[in-house]
Order: structure tokens, then sequence, then C-alpha cells
């Protein structure tokens, strides 16, 4: 293994990319406006108080319950029949048509129900409505309830929760993407033929890669860490050492996973064409968006064979517990990362192969 | 001019290639090819498209394996000859990072070729192609000729003992491919070993001698003026036609 070889990669990478100011604006510019997005929809507590229709034909109660219930700023509540109410449903005028059940004491209440993220925001508004309304008879229906966390609080938004797996995952996307198209480039242009007919070793050129690329990936994940604590304020308690530590070994792992596509991939639309089977996968599977823990018992090994899994829950336990990088968590997940990282790294210098037309 | 790298004395062929044969898929692209190539002499290898030439090149660059035979490349194995630095590869196509200066590209080739005073053979390299006042030049904004010209630069930075040049004088126009052979010339004398692939005739005259191949197989082997005689024609390519079709 030579050092002045992979350092010469390593830097003929860099130089290039220097002048390609396309994937620069990929690299540094898409993050920020895609977190830009992120953080105007999750940054703030955007829950907008459902229009309830309570239904007066079906539910008659004391007078000062029902004026509470529907003054609640949990709702914006409104009179009318039962019909009318169905009507407006319909139309979308209203979220939640409500009635009681007197005999039974059964509270009914009928949204669209399309969306079965709005169902349960809008069960949850209309309790909460109903509370202040029994509230006025001077009694409260069983203990008041305070939740307390161990980590994040009351003004942690869903964007804090996202940030730390968005760096990780901007991080493999575009790494990987970059990589993939510019070891495609080596393949079609012949340079990779000329490579292989000087003294550089498959090793060498690979680990070459592997130091070009993690440098792109540290300077993002600087920008992409910056702009989330600076501008969209995304509470952030870890070390920045770990945090690059974890994109590091993470990186490994994408930009060899890159090589190895470009060995599958005859031009640069089929390599693209790999993005979706890589990536999504990772997106629904990594804990990115649904808990791992809450995914189906079948969908769990795929999962623990994912490299985000590891970089999303070492990047929360750093970025939102404040866990330290010899934190037995971190450290195993780094290890894994680690793993996974060599696994694809050897399988790049074995898919180049000195027969490389 | 570049000094030439001492010649492994164990043989007195730069190239030796006996009985090599490389099979892709179905197609037999080398079928028991022989031909030996004198130390210091430009060898033109002389064919159709197709015949086999790129494909021999590349075995003697160690990017192909031979299925069978041997070849030997200064008194080694192809990949051995590569890894110590002393075979020098011209692609066919000008294998350049278009992103890259010209100064660039020799410097990153240069590197991999482990070259002391990069400064000094990058700027002698560049004399020789005519190109040192494009040296800051991004390769991308060069015509296609001058691509071949920094392609051939990047060849010579480290004075290889054997130079490998596979149709060099594609899309080079007529003044500069007479300073390109008269730079090879000066080369070969110095006691460099120059592999020349081409398929124009009008070239291979310039060759200290000639392998003309065909499918795979080396038809027959001479000086110029040898093959003309053997085949009794007056001119070489009417030669190439006589012996393709002799056999």
């Amino acid at each position: 293994m030579n050092g002045h070889r992979v350092r010469a990669v390593a830097k003929r990478i860099v130089l290039g990319f220097r002048r390609d100011r396309r994937s620069l604006g990929l690299l540094f510019v898409a993050p920020v406006v895609v977190l830009s997005l992120v953080g105007a929809v999750w940054g703030i507590a955007t829950e907008r108080a459902p229009v309830v229709v309570l239904a007066t034909d079906r539910f008659s109660g004391p007078a000062n319950v029902i004026d509470r219930f529907l003054a609640s700023s949990a709702i914006h509540g409104r009179r009318a029949t039962y019909d009318d109410g169905l009507r407006q449903l319909r139309r979308g005028e209203a979220d939640a048509l409500v009635w009681l059940d007197s005999p039974n004491a059964t509270l009914h209440i009928v949204t669209e129900g399309s969306d079965p993220l709005a169902n349960g925001t809008i069960g949850a508004a209309v309790q909460r409505a109903v509370a202040d309304g029994l509230s006025s008879l001077g009694q409260l229906p069983g203990p008041k309830v305070v939740i307390e966390q161990l980590y994040g609080g009351a003004d942690y938004t869903l964007l804090d929760y996202l940030a730390p797996v968005l760096v990780a995952f901007f991080a493999f996307f575009f790494i990987f993407l970059l990589s993939a198209v510019s070891f495609l480039r080596e393949r079609t242009t012949g340079t990779l033929e000329r490579l292989m007919a000087t003294p550089l070793r498959r090793g060498e050129l690979v680990l070459g890669y592997l130091a070009g690329f993690s440098f792109f990936a540290l300077l993002q994940a600087i920008v992409i860490l910056l702009f989330t604590v600076l501008v969209l304020r995304v509470h952030y308690r870890g070390n920045l050492a770990t945090i690059f530590i974890v994109e590091a070994v993470l990186v490994v792992g994408a930009v060899s996973l890159g090589l190895l596509v470009s060995a599958a991939a005859r031009n640069e639309l089929q390599a693209v064409q790999f993005v979706p089977i890589v990536l999504l996968p990772q997106v629904f599977l990594s804990g990115l968006l649904i808990p791992v823990d809450q995914l189906p018992d079948y969908l769990r090994p795929l999962s623990a064979v994912l490299p985000l899994t590891y970089a999303n829950e070492a990047l929360r336990s750093v970025m939102i517990k404040g866990y330290e990088l010899a934190d037995p968590l971190v450290l195993r997940d780094i290890g894994i990362l680690v793993a996974f990282g060599l696994v694809m790294a050897i399988g790049a210098v074995a898919s180049i192969r000195r027969e490389v037309a | 001019m570049f000094p030439p790298d001492k010649l492994n004395v164990a043989t007195q062929f730069a190239v030796d290639a006996r009985g090599v044969r490389k099979r892709f898929g179905t197609i037999e692209a080398l079928r028991g090819l022989d031909l030996a190539i004198r130390a210091g002499e430009i060898y033109g290898l002389l064919g159709p498209n197709g015949s086999g030439k790129t494909t021999f090149i590349r075995c003697v660059a160690g990017l192909l394996r031979s299925e069978a035979g041997t070849l030997t490349v200064l008194g080694g194995t192809p990949r051995a000859a590569v890894s110590a630095g002393r075979v020098g590869y011209m692609t066919q196509v000008a294998a350049l990072y278009g992103d890259l200066s010209v100064d660039e590209n020799l410097r990153f080739f240069a590197a991999l070729q482990g070259v002391a005073h990069a400064d000094e053979r990058i700027a002698e390299a560049l004399r020789t192609v005519d190109l040192l006042d494009r040296r800051r030049s991004v390769v991308n904004t060069l015509s296609s000729g001058m691509r071949t010209r920094v392609s051939l630069a990047a060849t010579l930075l480290h004075r290889p003992s054997l130079l490998l040049l596979d149709e060099p004088t594609v899309g080079v126009d007529p003044l500069l491919r007479q300073e390109f052979w008269a730079y090879f010339r000066r080369l070969a004398s110095s006691g460099t070993t120059l592999l020349v692939s081409s398929h124009v005739m009008d070239e291979a005259s310039r060759c200290d001698r000639l392998g003309l191949i065909r499918a795979g197989a080396v038809l027959a082997e001479g000086t110029a003026n040898e093959l003309v005689a053997r085949a009794g024609t007056p001119d070489l390519e009417s030669a190439f036609l006589a012996l393709a079709e002799a056999r």
C-alpha cells in the first residue's frame, strides 16, 4: 500500500469537484433547501384546531357544558343539526361531527376518515374539548396527568427528532450517488483502464476514493449541522467530533456501495436507477420516519442489516441524548458501521477487475 | 529527450509472445499469437479493425490475462513490468480527467508512477507535445487533437522502457503526426521500445518492423520492404491483402 498514490487519488477527486459546480450544489445546497422545507413543515407547532360540529338534535346537556365545549381552544366548535353536520363533513367544511348517546353515555365522533393521521389528532382535540366542557361542572374526570421526558422537552419539535437522521441520510444519499457516478465515469471514459496500467493497486484506488469523498461528506456535515443548529434552531447536545466519526464510518459504506453499484451499471442512467433500490428501504426501515421497534416483526431483520439504522440510532443518541463516544450503544453502532464499510470496501475492490473491458 | 531505463538483461526481447490466446465469450480475439519485439525498436502492429491489436496491447499492459501461451514483458510478467513503472500505455481514446487542468492531470499520473521532480518532467513532456502554453487549460476546453497530445504526455512522464501506443495518431493533424513520429524515433534511438498499433498503412513504413495481424494471429513479420518483397506486390497495402488471402 502506497500512501502517496492513495493521496493522489483523493486529491484528484477533490480537485475534480472544485470545478463541478452542479455536483457541489447537489452536495451543499440541496440539503439546505430540503432542510429548510423540513424545518418549515415540522419545525414549529403547526397543529390546527379542527372544526367540530356538535349535532344539537342528538345531544342535549347543561348549557354551560355545551358552551364550554364549543368555546374550547382545542377545537373550532359550532352547532348544527346532525344532517347539516354530515353535509359539512362531506364538503370538507368541518373535520368532525360529534354527539353524545345519552342512554349509553357514549361520545360519538364522526370524521371524514380518508387521512388516518388526521383521525387521531381530531379525536385527541375533541377529548380535550370534552374535558374543558366537563370542567364547568367543577370536577375533573380523573387525575391530572403531567408528562415529563428524560430527553427533549415540550419545546422540542418533530424537526429536533428528525435533524440527526437527516444528517446521516443526506451524507449517505449524496455521497453514494456521487461516488457511483464518478466511478462509473472512470469505467466509461477509459481512465480506469489507464489507472490499471499504472502501479496503482485496486485497494489504493478504493482508499483514495474513500478519503476524497469523506472529505466532502465531512464538509457537508458541517454545513448541515451549522444550518440546523444556527438557522433552524434545532436542539443539539452532542459532541461534534463524535458526530463526525459516525458520519465518516457511514460514508465509508456509502462510497464503497457506490463503487459496487457502478460495476453493475453500464451508464449513468442505470446508476441512478439504483438509488430507489438502495435508499428507499433505508428511508422506511432505518428508523428515519418510523421507529424501528414499531416495524412489523418480519421487517426487523431487514432493518438490522441497513447501515442507516445504526447511523440514525447513534446520531440520535449523540445529538438528542448527549451520549459520548465511549457510550456502549454509540460504540456498538460505530462498530457495526465499520464492519459494513469494510465488507462493502472489500466488495468494491473485488468489483474492480483488471479486465476492465 | 528521455534517457531509457536499463532493460532487463535476462531477455533480448522487450515483448515475447508465444501462442497467446484470449477469448471473450464465444469470440476468440487472439488465436495463438506469436511475436517478439526487440529492445529499442519501433514495432508496428498492423491490421484491420477487430483483428486483435488492442486486445494484444491490453494483454501486454497487464489489463487482460491470456488464457494460453506465454507472454513475457521486459523479462517478467506483464503485471510485474507495469507495477515496476516500466510500461507506458496510451489508450486509443485520450483517457483524461476533463474537469482537471492539463497540469493537474499530468501531476496525478506522475504521482501514480512515483515520478520524482514532477515539475521538470511535466514541462519536458508538454514541450515534447507542444502544449507547454496550455498547461493551465482545463482538459474539457481542449480540442480532441490536443487531448491526444496530453494523453501522450501523460504516458511519457515516468520515462517507461516500453511504450504501448494504441492508434496514437488518430485525430492528430498531419503536421503534428509528423512530429509525433520524429519523437517516437528519438525515443527508440535512446533505447525505448515502442509497440504502435495502427490500421493506417502509410504509417507502417516508419516502423522498424511490422507484424501483420488478422483474426487474432500474426500473418507475417518483418520490415516493410521484406513484407512487400515476400508478397511480390508494389506496396504494403497490397502486400497485406496478398498475405491475408494466402492464409
